[in-house]
């Protein structure tokens, strides 16, 4: 496109889509940068009517939340942290040899990829009774690993179509030559496929913990004490500290920043990994 | 498809296939037993102290479930909400693309600020919400009280329009991240190729890029719709469904059922039923696709 500064108009239609960036990245961060200010203020700056936005930091209310030892956040962030690392990283290890085998040897390309990715756009909720009688049945209520198990079926499609989608890439002499070497073919997966994927492993990974980090309807169901995770642990502090605002918003800031910060480092993968369902890989 | 077969022997795909057992086994645990066991609890007297549901029924459960008016409440809610937020995300997230695409191209990171919500666990950001729009200490209630509108957004009058917002606030960087890539595919040339034909402003973007948005837009609106149909998490943390059951998606009324009411039968009915309809509009949204896109 032909830009031309000089034209008194087109500066100023330029300065306007300037002016609406910022305020829609206002509007929309709104929740968060309030939740985020509402952490490092006192009691008495959250009451402050109209809100304050220059105070005095203070991080009394990340003190009393992690280290007062009367709520049981630090375990909720660690269970967090554990299931969302476990589920992805047994996602990662079903799904990356199928992803293979799809693509290398065409099978279960027409079936099981279908299948998987249509997970993606049911209402979980269907899954939830059967799955809350079935983990009863064999003590997997409110264990990490059960919600281990949940956090893997829920990243199982998008760690798919993106392992597919990228393996499709690696030309297949690069498989010929290994096996004229004598390579096997876990061989060949393990020591020349997966070093080549370094890039779709680290998205996978990163995405899949966000996801995970973030589900919440299984954690509901399935946690009542021992594998709370944050995003459940956090609303929490809703009833039972109603009145205090400050050490919800140090909670809740706690249970975002993590999938956030890791989130923005993955963001070029995160539209296609949506995708994942619509696309048939 | 035809391409890579010959090459392969058939012995060779048959060995392969220990690559998929894991998954294979994992899916059906965790996938395909919860819909067998879905199907026979669906038929079943089942009840929390007898789990095996050995006590055949046929279509009582089915006949409970859509016998209850508010399956049918909250079946409308979902579609009426899933419908109003899609319509909402895409038209904003389209008018992003308009306004914002001049300069986002060459400074991505901007972007990312813009990403930052769909980053946030739904549920996290319900309640993010219920702080900075409650009555007494909220930030928004508190400028609202400034400009003369003493409005409660978490009250009875304004909790749909609420969650409502909420969503689309969430949601809407998506429709725009996939309609931007869209738009920032599109070759300079075709530009200034359209720029020379004439075709500037308006008519530029009505002729030239909504066409090559077109199939992003469908898509988007697709996984929007089924995303918002099964919403939970926010509603959930904001309202339970309420008040009364005014806020109940499907998702929600299955839950409440199970949890609140016991009713399992009924609830795995249900489930069957949300099941076996959504596999139909997903399977005829492929055909869709497949008739429109032959590759």
């Amino acid at each position: 496109m032909i830009v031309t500064r000089r034209n008194p108009v087109t500066r100023l239609v330029h300065a306007l889509r300037w002016a609406a960036f910022i305020v829609i990245a206002f509007i929309l961060n709104l929740p968060i940068l309030a939740t985020i200010m509402t952490s490092f203020k006192t009691t008495g700056d959250i009451n402050t009517s109209p809100p304050v936005w220059i105070f005095t930091p203070t991080l009394s209310n990340y003190e009393e939340v992690l280290f007062a030892g009367n709520t049981n956040l630090p375990e909720y962030i660690f269970n967090s942290i554990a299931i969302a690392g476990g589920g992805t990283i047994l996602a990662m290890l079903l799904t990356f040899p199928a992803a293979y085998a799809m693509v290398r040897y065409d099978i279960g390309k027409s079936w099981l990829l279908p299948l998987v990715t249509n997970v993606r756009a049911l209402p979980l909720i269907i899954y939830a009774i059967p799955i809350y009688l079935m983990f009863q049945m064999v003590g997997l209520l409110d264990t990490r690993t059960g919600m281990a198990l949940i956090a893997c079926v829920i990243n199982i499609p998008v760690a798919l179509v993106l392992f597919v989608g990228f393996l499709q890439e690696i030309p297949e002499e690069m498989d010929a030559a290994a096996k004229i070497d004598g390579a096997g073919k876990w061989g060949i997966l393990w020591h020349i496929i997966l070093p080549l994927s370094r890039p779709i492993l680290f998205a996978v990974l990163v995405l899949s913990f966000v996801y995970s980090w973030n589900e919440f309807l299984f954690g509901l169901i399935l946690t009542t004490k021992n594998a709370v995770p944050v995003t459940v642990g956090a609303t929490f502090f809703v009833t039972s500290y109603g009145v205090k605002w400050g050490a919800t918003a140090a909670a809740m800031t706690l249970g975002i920043v993590p999938p956030m910060i890791l989130g923005l480092f993955a963001y070029p993968y995160i539209g296609k990994s949506m995708l994942a369902g619509a696309l048939k890989g | 498809m035809a391409r890579s077969k010959a090459g392969v022997h058939e012995t060779e795909r048959a060995n392969a296939r220990t690559f998929l057992i894991g998954l294979c086994i994992f899916l059906a645990l965790m996938l395909g037993f919860p819909t067998v066991a879905n199907l026979w609890y669906s038929f079943s007297n089942v009840s929390i102290y007898d789990l095996t549901g050995t006590a055949f029924v046929g279509l009582a459960n089915y006949a409970e479930a859509v016998t209850n008016p508010n399956l049918w409440d909250a079946l409308g809610f979902s579609l009426k909400f899933a419908v109003i937020c899609t319509v909402l995300e895409v038209a904003l997230g389209l008018a992003m693309v308009f306004i914002l695409h001049p300069i986002l191209t060459k400074r991505p990171w901007l972007t990312g600020l813009l990403m930052l919500p769909m980053m946030v666990s739904p549920a996290l950001m319900g309640v993010m919400y219920r702080l900075i729009l409650n009555e007494f200490t909220g930030v928004v209630p508190a400028y609202l009280y400034m400009m003369g509108l003493p409005i409660n957004l978490l009250g009875r009058n304004w909790i749909y329009e609420t969650v409502i917002a909420i969503e689309v606030l969430q949601w809407t960087p998506f429709a725009f991240l996939i309609m931007l890539t869209a738009r920032q595919s599109m070759a300079g040339e075709l530009e200034e190729a359209a720029a020379v034909d004439g075709a500037t402003g308006a008519k530029f973007g009505r002729l030239i890029v909504m066409p090559v948005i077109m199939p992003s837009i469908i898509i988007v609106s697709f996984i929007r719709f089924i995303d918002s149909f099964r919403v939970f998490d926010h509603i959930f943390v904001l309202t339970g469904g309420g008040p009364g059951n005014e806020t109940t998606s499907i998702s929600i009324y299955i839950y409440k059922l199970f949890f609140t009411h016991s009713k399992i039968g009924e609830a795995v009915a249900v489930s069957v039923m949300l099941l076996i309809a959504s596999m139909a509009l997903l399977y005829s949204a492929l055909r869709l696709a497949v008739r429109r896109a032959p590759t």
